[in-house]
């Protein structure tokens, strides 16, 4: 039994580690081999991919770490480990709520409030899904994702282990959302697996609702990029009355008015602007780009 | 900036909710503690371990009393 739990303790350390990066690359390696990218990877969009996978991590993380290791001793220095008592599957169920939640409402925000899309539109100027722009994001909007700093100060507080069982599962969560392999679709066609599907696609992010968020339109019937928000936990937007939930795909993603920003543009706006002439990320581009049929962005509500 | 009353009823119930469900696991440990009667915040004191203390001569005086 000790080697058991020796066994699992090793598999989810190793996974939150340097696992996630593998699981990346694996499921990309497989993408790839599909074919699911053929055509819909031009240069522009692979130098953001790439300046986004290396330059992101390389200042976040010691970021991150900066402040669980200087910054909250330095501040707080007695509360360290304070609810260290906390039983593993509460502080479960403690990190999962306080960590997705937050994340729900930081991600609904910069749909919502027009002054911050622009931080979060890099995410989503991609035209496809797929390992490749699953971690596409600007740098400000990273550094400021609230729900990490939260986390780190639970993790703290005590929280180390229920920490790393809950990042594990929505790593694995999110990327498998973002992932351009439809693994829920089995359990949409087959009618034994139904009550599976009404279950999952209600409680984590799939494929399906997930992707519908990335649409380009939301003319078919498919695409969402008004709600959809929840990252591990689909349940917030049944919550709060942003889901709508689908079964199938859109045929488009990304942005139906981007032109192809520069990489640094999308990287580290607002510090640098993208010479797309109209563009949100341009120098005298508008905050939210108003198209002629219809209020593109900010994307929800 | 003047917010329309169902926007602001709105915001109001969204924030309310949301405290509600940030709050929610942590009640429910409690909750759950109370009825078990768990107090795991308590440090439980270190037990002695049983040690017999073996007080030979040796131990002592270097058996050189004798």
């Amino acid at each position: 039994m000790g080697a058991t739990i020796e066994f699992i303790r090793k598999i989810i350390e190793n996974l939150n580690g340097y696992g996630f990066p593998v699981l990346l690359l694996f499921i990309g390696v497989l993408e790839f081999s599909f074919g699911l990218y053929k055509g819909k990877w031009p240069k522009n969009e692979r130098w953001v991919d790439i300046a986004c996978f290396i330059v992101v991590p390389l200042i976040v993380r010691p970021a991150f770490g900066l402040f669980g290791l200087k910054v909250l001793p330095a501040l707080f220095p007695a509360y360290k480990n304070l609810f260290g008592w906390v039983p593993v599957l509460w502080g479960v169920a403690i990190i999962a709520v306080a960590d997705d939640l937050t994340q729900y409402w930081y991600h609904r925000l910069h749909h919502q409030i027009p002054w911050l899309w622009r931080f979060h539109r890099t995410h989503h100027s991609a035209s496809y899904m797929g390992m490749a722009m699953a971690n596409r994001q600007n740098l400000i909007y990273t550094i400021f994702f609230s729900q990490v700093y939260l986390t780190i100060a639970l993790v703290y507080l005590g929280l180390g282990v229920p920490a790393i069982i809950v990042g594990v599962i929505k790593g694995a969560i999110t990327t498998l959302a973002h992932s351009s392999i439809p693994w829920d679709k089995p359990f949409y066609k087959y009618k034994v697996l139904h009550p599976i599907a009404w279950v999952l696609e209600r409680t984590i992010s799939t494929p399906a609702t997930h992707h519908a968020h990335h649409a380009s339109s939301t003319d078919d019937g498919i695409g969402y990029y008004k709600g959809n928000f929840g990252n591990m936990f689909f349940l917030w937007d049944i919550i709060f009355g942003t889901a709508l939930i689908t079964r199938q795909y859109p045929k488009a993603y990304g942005i139906s008015h981007y032109r192809g920003d520069q990489w640094y543009a999308q990287l580290l706006w607002p510090i640098f602007k993208s010479k797309v002439e109209g563009s949100e990320l341009a120098a005298a581009g508008p905050m939210v780009r108003i198209e002629r049929r219809q209020r593109t962005k900010p994307r929800a509500g | 900036m003047k917010i329309d009353p169902a926007t602001k009823k709105q915001k109001t119930r969204n924030i309310a909710l949301s405290l509600f469900i940030y709050v929610l696991p942590i009640a429910l440990m409690f909750i759950t503690f109370s009825i078990n009667g768990q107090r795991p915040w308590i440090k439980k004191p270190i037990k002695k371990e049983n040690i017999k203390l073996i007080t030979n001569k040796s131990n002592f005086t270097n058996g050189s009393n004798d």
